[in-house]
């Protein structure tokens, strides 16, 4: 105990007040885990492969798995992100502008999220596209949402 | 401006803005203390707001780091070869040696990023929010653009002793 006062002792206290990034993490009722997610999954692959784009970003943006822990998110992403990927550039904005606010929130969480992870940095091309046209339809309060909200993806 | 380059720094742009509104913040831990709660380990967690990432390829990104008071803002610049990590690294240090006649530039840079800005509230209040977000995107233009022209005119420069020492030998 040389270095004893160097301890933070109101880090023991459990009255300092002080929050943990745990602590604001908002409740949730129940977590969400890969098996309910699956048939959501196999939905999107099949709007993918038949071709209808506009209604795969729309499911994938709505409901997305908040409650799910890391590998769920990452599972799911990947799919999302695939999705993304797939769209023509020529039919980003018709599907942006045809999202409600909320799925348009959503959206920039995925974007970010894709950027801040190798599989997505590798097609930030695609992403900052997307990325463009939300701009383009909703100026910056999708961004300033994304900064503000407890709830990642 | 290049067709790629154009949604990057419109990405950059709107995550700039959104993150650029700052408050005066005094510390929570010190008495009369007012510091980049961005800065400071042990800080509360609720400060702290989402990082953004912005990557344009796995080279090249931006990592725009917001808090209550203070937004920490930092370019990955584009290092195809040995000499231009040399040239990057050169051309930040310099900037940095001068971080003070600067005042938003950070004096070291965050790990694997190769130049770090701090923005502060004292930033925000006594400068244009706007010319800020204009400045960092200006930076980001014109550093890509120096860091190539550099290497041409190094390489033309290498060339050029090369013939001259070299032209010695040659009978």
């Amino acid at each position: 105990m040389s270095d004893w006062r160097r301890i933070d002792i109101d880090a023991f206290d459990p009255e300092s007040g002080r929050l943990t990034s745990k602590d604001i993490e908002p409740p949730y009722p129940s977590q969400v885990t890969l098996q309910e997610l699956s048939t959501k999954i196999s939905q999107l692959r099949s709007l993918a492969s038949s071709g209808d784009a506009k209604s795969a970003v729309a499911l994938a943006v709505s409901d997305p798995p908040y409650s799910g822990d890391e590998s769920t998110k990452n599972e799911y992403f990947k799919v999302v992100l695939e999705t993304l990927s797939n769209v023509r550039q020529a039919d980003i904005s018709g599907i942006v502008s045809g999202l409600t606010p909320i799925q348009q929130d959503v959206l920039v969480k995925y974007l970010y999220k894709g950027m801040s992870i190798p599989e997505g940095q590798k097609q930030g091309g695609i992403l900052l596209a997307w990325f463009e046209r939300v701009t383009q339809v909703a100026g910056v309060r999708p961004v300033s949402h994304f900064i503000n909200d407890r709830n990642t993806v | 401006m290049s067709q790629s380059l154009r949604p990057y720094l419109t990405a950059v742009r709107y995550s700039l803005e959104a993150a650029l509104t700052l408050t005066n913040f005094s510390s929570q831990e010190v008495e009369r203390h007012n510091r980049p709660e961005i800065e400071v380990p042990n800080t509360s967690a609720e400060l702290l707001l989402q990082p953004m990432h912005i990557a344009r390829s796995e080279t090249e990104q931006v990592l725009i780091e917001p808090s209550v008071n203070s937004v920490r803002i930092s370019l990955m610049v584009k290092q195809a070869d040995e000499i231009e990590q040399i040239l990057v690294h050169k051309f930040t240090m310099f900037l940095e040696q001068r971080a003070e006649a600067f005042h938003i530039l950070r004096r070291a840079p965050i790990k694997g990023y190769s130049i770090s800005f701090l923005i502060t509230n004292k930033h925000t209040e006594s400068m244009k929010t706007g010319k800020l977000v204009d400045f960092i995107i200006e930076f980001m233009e014109e550093v890509d653009k120096e860091i190539s022209e550099m290497k041409l005119f190094l390489n033309a420069r290498a060339r050029f002793v090369a013939n001259e020492y070299l032209g010695e030998f040659v009978y």
